[in-house]
């Protein structure tokens, strides 16, 4: 073998040829095996599906369970996390490209981002029941969708504003060349999106695992659902108050976390390196084992030879357009249109009942409903922003730390990292535990659960401005021999400024939809709860009271929407006239 | 005058190149005239008649001849041979052949003779061939001229004006028309490929107003040739190139293909775009299968045929690289080969080099020509969009210069020069100062016919230029003894007419310098300006700009009137949405901003989003409460 006389820095930049297919059996074991593990467990769950309803499912306590308990809750995340990315991929495409529809969709996303998950859980839950009213399905399929509305919305919006940043240039060649429909989706609109979505979607899958706990076990009005789960686990655990097998879950829990994040994450994001669209290589360029693993399996080569390579090879020429003129601004013929304003005018129609209907609904809610409400929603305010507050005043001088000291990052980073990667209601219970044993109230409970939940966004955003300080600035500070104070001042503050803000604003949104956890939460067989709008809708959603949790939800989809334009969006823009670095 | 043309022509003429494959004819010029010229006998007897330098023999024989062949003739011939044989010409003789040149020619040539003898001969010339020489002179070769013969009045009495007088500019065609031109309406060879028939592109504002950014134009594309289009930066260029392409649809006015409306058919035209355009995700020869993929061809062979391209630009072996992992140049080149690949018609290029460096440039230009002129591309005619005047006179046969606000075709010509082109050749220095007198004098004289009227009235659009920018060109201008050339100052400041343009459209507009003749002048008030301390500038600044542009009499007046002495910006945007066009309309109050801050105007406060009056400081002391408000 002749040694690589190649730059090294070549050497990581493989011209796409390398690393080639082995034959060694080595690397195909493994794949073959996870193969037919997958396969089994389809069947397993088919089975389990289609049998009968059981709502009540007894769940055991023993870790013996555990194993069983986890792949459902896995399942569940995976296929809801399926359903969201082709909703995503429609929704978005259809937002970018129909300027008509574009108008109501964008706003339409905001708003139901803004919605807390909670809030939909009595409507989807007894859809699914209704529609299968015999079948284990019907309920699974509730949780499943609960899970959706949990994950779909931030991946719709990345999807969404890839397609419309694609640079009008490279638009102009697939119009040019006369790319079919399909050829410009796969090799220009899906790639150039790959980065976008894969990080929402490990957002997205982690905010699955955030409501696995509310969605797997829930009370509604009478009736009492529980499904096999790693969530329901670890909620019977806490009401029974079984230390041992609330510390089993979680050990599960982040053990399932911390291998999502090596096996199907790390290989993603090296994966997805390939569709950065920037002019220069990187040269710390994430790179992952498994991925390598899998380039070099033999079996994969030849699979996706035998079947992907034909099969896109097909798609593509059977998308070709012949012949046919480059695409301008289409007009659309008249039939067309005049179905898109019968569609317009329908979904008009039915907004208009179901605001009326709402509006019957919200004015029988009386007085007193409303003043709890706006009571609820001022206590739930004060707190989210205590919590933001607390949240800031540790985080950024740790932040800062971190992110200027490289020494201290390589330790603390993965730790946090793996702190922040457990879901803050998993847990609730121990905190809420503790919390007894010292003698503290639900109200500062739910702070400290709010904290929980939301501070790592705040602090992985600092640590990302802390870092990216220039280091000339840094040495002019020096040179002019700032103290800490003025150097504080001066550099670092206005530095991450706008890191900070995009990690206040991702954790206030998350903290008024966790609230609805955390201010209201069954424990010892006791229910624990505080003055709040989360409390309000939480307990609206157990008593099946729908008024209540209609206006409750109403209100905070406008305070968090209104935070929103008001607050965030005017610093934002201040911090990226002011406070932009280069 | 520090100029270059009158020194380099000068010392050119003792070396004088008087180019062989100067076509006197418009049809392709990769016909290389010389050598037809040698199959026929008698053009063989005249050749050898000069070479032998047998001068009297080799006249008798022209002049015996039908003009047009006689011209031909003395075009076959090498250029040392070309000079001593009109060295010897009988001055009608010479005047007819002369009148029939180029103006770069027919100035190298004339001085083959004395002073007195070019006199005549000019004398002696068509009246109207003599007017478009003078026309088309630059000012320092008309100078020069003049001194040399003495002034030269009018002998024949039908001539409309005073040669002397020939500058006023209002008095320009229209169209500049040089000899060889681009349409070639007496004799159509060949049909066009691609016909613009008063096409136009507006854009209807959101509040009902339409911007014209293509004025209605004609234009065809012939084969055979290469084409460059020259403008300023936002003038239209790019969208010209979107109708003619199909990528855009005009306003009005339709675009033909073959005979045919381009919107019915599928025109085989590439574009080689400035940002390259490829999909970072797809390797070398992914790319450049990708258009060949969308046409359906099969597998196999999509890859022959890519790697074939591939192999043209010169890029084998690279064909599993992806684009970033290529520098600028390799990564053009894939844009090429994606270009190529399915043997377009036309080639349309947007700025194709301007995303590279100089020396990356230059040698791919260097190759696009090689691959042309070697026929080793199958494109029948090469269309190239530019603000570059050097890379448009290095490439091309055909110049259109575009002007701006909206666009339109301010000149159109047929550029003949032999191939290789020299950067310092005197012709070409010529073709370039040449454009770049069309491209900077003002264009409001020579309106082909719109369908609407301006809109713009009172509101001239800001040039893109720092005040900073401003103040150097005006400190140059002054150093330079407040004139000089605009080519030469490009030149001289390593810039590109399309950098430098917005900084002198701006030292015009606040009346600090004129432009004449590809020339900038300082203003007293420039010079002024230049000699003031900083505190001095801005006040003059402040006083040219608000004697001079309407905005800012606008914006002032405007916060004088308001107890607060602030207004919302929104004002002025809605203002000048009238005007122009959404980006513009940031971009000027972007340049008003600048240029307020500068002289002390006004400022913008951004929590509030108004614009706010920065007190004068003789108004401080009487308005003190203002100072905070």
């Amino acid at each position: 073998m002749i040694r690589n006389t190649r730059p090294t820095r070549f050497l990581h930049v493989p011209w796409g040829a390398l690393p080639r297919p082995s034959r060694s059996l080595f690397f195909d074991l493994p794949v073959f095996a996870f193969g037919l593990a997958v396969l089994y467990s389809f069947v397993v769950l088919a089975r389990y599906w289609s049998g009968p309803l059981t709502p009540q499912v007894e769940i055991d306590l023993s870790a013996r369970a555990l194993p069983f308990y986890a792949f459902y809750s896995v399942l569940r995340i995976f296929i809801a996390y399926l359903l969201s990315l082709a909703f995503t991929l429609v929704y978005g495409y259809i937002a970018a490209y129909n300027p008509r529809a574009e108008r109501f969709m964008v706003p339409l996303l905001d708003i139901l981002q803004s919605i807390p998950v909670l809030s939909f859980l009595p409507g989807v839950m007894l859809a699914m029941v209704a529609l299968f009213p015999r079948r284990q399905l019907g309920v699974e399929l509730g949780a499943i969708l609960l899970i959706f509305t949990g994950q779909v919305w931030n991946m719709a919006f990345s999807f969404y504003s890839s397609l419309k940043g694609i640079p009008t240039e490279m638009r102009e060649a697939a119009r040019l060349y006369r790319f079919s429909w399909w050829q410009s989706f796969t090799q220009m609109e899906l790639p150039y999106s790959v980065i976008g979505l894969v990080w929402n979607s490990m957002m997205s899958v982690a905010g699955g695992w955030f409501f696995l706990m509310a969605c797997e076990m829930f009370v509604l009005g009478k009736r009492d659902f529980r499904l096999p789960g790693l969530g329901s686990y670890l909620q019977t655990a806490a009401s029974a108050g079984n230390g041992r097998a609330i510390l089993w879950g979680l050990l599960t829990m982040i053990g399932i976390i911390v291998l999502t994040d090596q096996l199907v994450w790390r290989p993603l994001i090296a994966w997805a390196q390939k569709f950065k669209f920037e002019n220069v290589e990187a040269l710390d360029a994430p790179r992952s084992p498994i991925l390598n693993f899998l380039r070099r399996s033999h079996i994969l080569s030849v699979i996706s030879s035998k079947t992907v390579a034909p099969l896109s090879e097909a798609l593509a020429l059977r998308f070709v357009r012949k012949d046919e003129p480059v695409e301008t601004s289409t007009s659309g013929s008249p039939v067309r249109k005049w179905l898109a304003w019968l569609f317009m005018a329908a979904i008009a129609v039915a907004v208009a009942y179901a605001l009326f209907r709402s509006a019957i609904m919200i004015s029988s809610l009386g007085f007193s409903g409303l003043k709890s409400i706006l009571i609820g929603a001022g206590a739930t305010f004060f707190r989210v922003n205590v919590a933001l507050v607390l949240g800031a005043l540790w985080t950024v001088p740790a932040g800062v730390a971190i992110g200027t000291h490289p020494k201290l990052a390589r330790i603390a980073q993965p730790l946090a990292q793996i702190a922040a990667s457990v879901p803050a209601t998993a847990l609730f219970p121990l905190v809420l535990l503790a919390l007894i044993q010292v003698g503290g109230g639900m109200g500062v409970g739910s702070i400290l659960l709010l904290l929980l939940g939301t501070q790592w966004y705040i602090l992985f955003n600092v640590i990302a401005g802390a870092s990216a300080i220039p280091t000339d600035l840094e040495e002019v500070c020096r040179i002019f021999h700032f103290n800490r104070f003025e150097r504080c001042r001066k550099l670092i503050l206005p530095a991450i400024f706008p890191y900070l803000l995009t990690g206040l604003v991702t954790a206030s949104g998350g903290a008024w939809n966790a609230s609805i956890v955390a201010e209201y939460f069954h424990l010892q067989g006791k229910t624990f709860s505080t003055i709040g709008l989360g409390a309000l809708i939480s307990t609206a959603t157990d008593e099946g009271n729908s008024q209540l949790l209609l206006t409750a939800t109403i209100v905070m989809a406008m305070i968090v929407v209104s935070v929103n334009r008001l607050v965030w969006r005017r610093l934002y823009r201040l911090a990226s006239t002011r406070y932009r670095l280069g | 005058m520090i100029g270059w043309p009158c020194l380099d022509l000068h010392r050119g003429i003792l070396s004088l190149r008087f180019s062989s494959s100067t076509n006197f004819r418009s049809d392709s010029n990769k016909i290389d005239l010389g050598k037809r010229g040698m199959t026929t006998s008698p053009n063989t007897q005249f050749h050898t008649l000069a070479s032998q330098g047998r001068w009297p023999e080799a006249i008798d024989q022209l002049s015996h001849l039908p003009l047009a062949s006689a011209i031909e003739l003395v075009g076959g011939l090498p250029d040392e041979q070309q000079q001593a044989l009109f060295r010897a010409l009988p001055i009608p003789l010479a005047a007819g052949i002369l009148s029939q040149l180029p103006y770069y020619d027919q100035y190298i040539l004339l001085h083959t003779r004395p002073a007195i003898e070019m006199r005549r001969i000019l004398e002696e010339m068509d009246p109207n061939e003599r007017m478009r020489l003078f026309d088309e002179l630059p000012e320092e070769a008309w100078t020069r001229l003049e001194t040399e013969i003495g002034e030269f009045k009018p002998i024949v009495p039908a001539l409309k004006q005073p040669a002397g007088e020939r500058r006023v500019v209002s008095e320009k065609p229209a169209v500049v028309v040089l000899p060889e031109r681009g349409r070639p309406a007496a004799e159509p060879t060949e049909a066009p490929i691609i016909q613009a028939q008063a096409v136009e592109k507006s854009f209807l504002q959101p509040d009902g107003k339409r911007i014209q950014i293509v004025a209605p134009l004609d234009l065809s594309i012939y084969p055979d040739t290469i084409i460059a289009l020259l403008g300023a930066s936002g003038c239209g260029k790019s969208t010209l190139l979107r109708m003619l392409s199909g990528l855009a649809q005009p306003s009005t006015g339709k675009v033909l293909w073959r005979g045919k409306p381009l919107s019915e058919t599928a025109p085989n035209v590439a574009i080689v775009f400035q940002s390259f355009a490829l999909f970072p995700w797809l390797t070398v020869l992914e790319n450049v299968e990708a258009p060949l993929l969308a046409r359906g061809v099969p597998a196999d062979q999509r890859n022959d045929r890519a790697l074939a391209a591939i192999e043209t630009v010169g890029l084998k072996g690279f064909e599993s690289a992806y684009p970033k992992e290529l520098s600028g140049g390799m990564r053009q080149r894939v844009g090429f080969a994606r270009a190529l690949v399915i043997e377009p018609e036309v080639l349309f290029m947007d700025e194709p080099f301007s995303a590279l460096d100089v020396l990356t440039a230059e040698s791919l230009r260097g190759e696009l020509l090689e691959l042309w002129q070697a026929e080793k591309i199958d494109t029948k005619t090469i269309f190239i969009v530019t603000h570059n005047i050097e890379e448009a006179v290095l490439l091309a046969d055909r110049v259109i210069v575009l002007g701006r606000y909206p666009a339109r075709i301010r000149a159109d010509f047929r550029l003949v020069l032999p191939r290789p082109r020299d950067h310092k050749a005197p012709q070409f220095l010529l073709y370039v100062d040449f454009i770049y007198k069309v491209m900077t004098e003002p264009d409001a004289d020579c309106t082909p016919p719109t369908l609407r009227e301006p809109q713009q009235k009172g509101y001239p659009l800001l040039p893109h230029a720092m005040p900073g920018g401003i103040a150097g060109l005006v400190e140059l201008l002054a150093d330079s003894g407040g004139e000089e050339d605009l080519y030469h100052l490009a030149e001289r400041l390593r810039m590109e007419a399309d950098d430098l343009l917005p900084i002198t459209d701006a030292a015009t507009m606040l009346d600090f310098a004129h432009l004449q003749g590809g020339d900038a002048k300082l203003t007293p008030q420039g010079k002024a300006f230049a000699e003031a301390d900083i505190a001095t500038r801005k006040q003059l600044f402040r006083h040219a700009a608000l004697e001079h542009i309407l905005l800012f009499q606008q914006i002032d007046k405007t916060l004088a009137a308001k107890s607060d002495h602030s207004i919302p910006i929104e004002l002025f945007r809605d203002i000048l949405d009238e005007y122009f066009p959404k980006n513009d309309v940031e971009r000027q109050l972007e340049i008003a901003l600048d240029w307020g801050r500068y002289c002390e105007l006004f400022t913008y406060d951004p929590e509030s989003e108004r614009l706010v009056q920065i007190p004068n400081e003789d108004e401080v002391e009487s308005e003190p409460a203002d100072a905070c408000s």
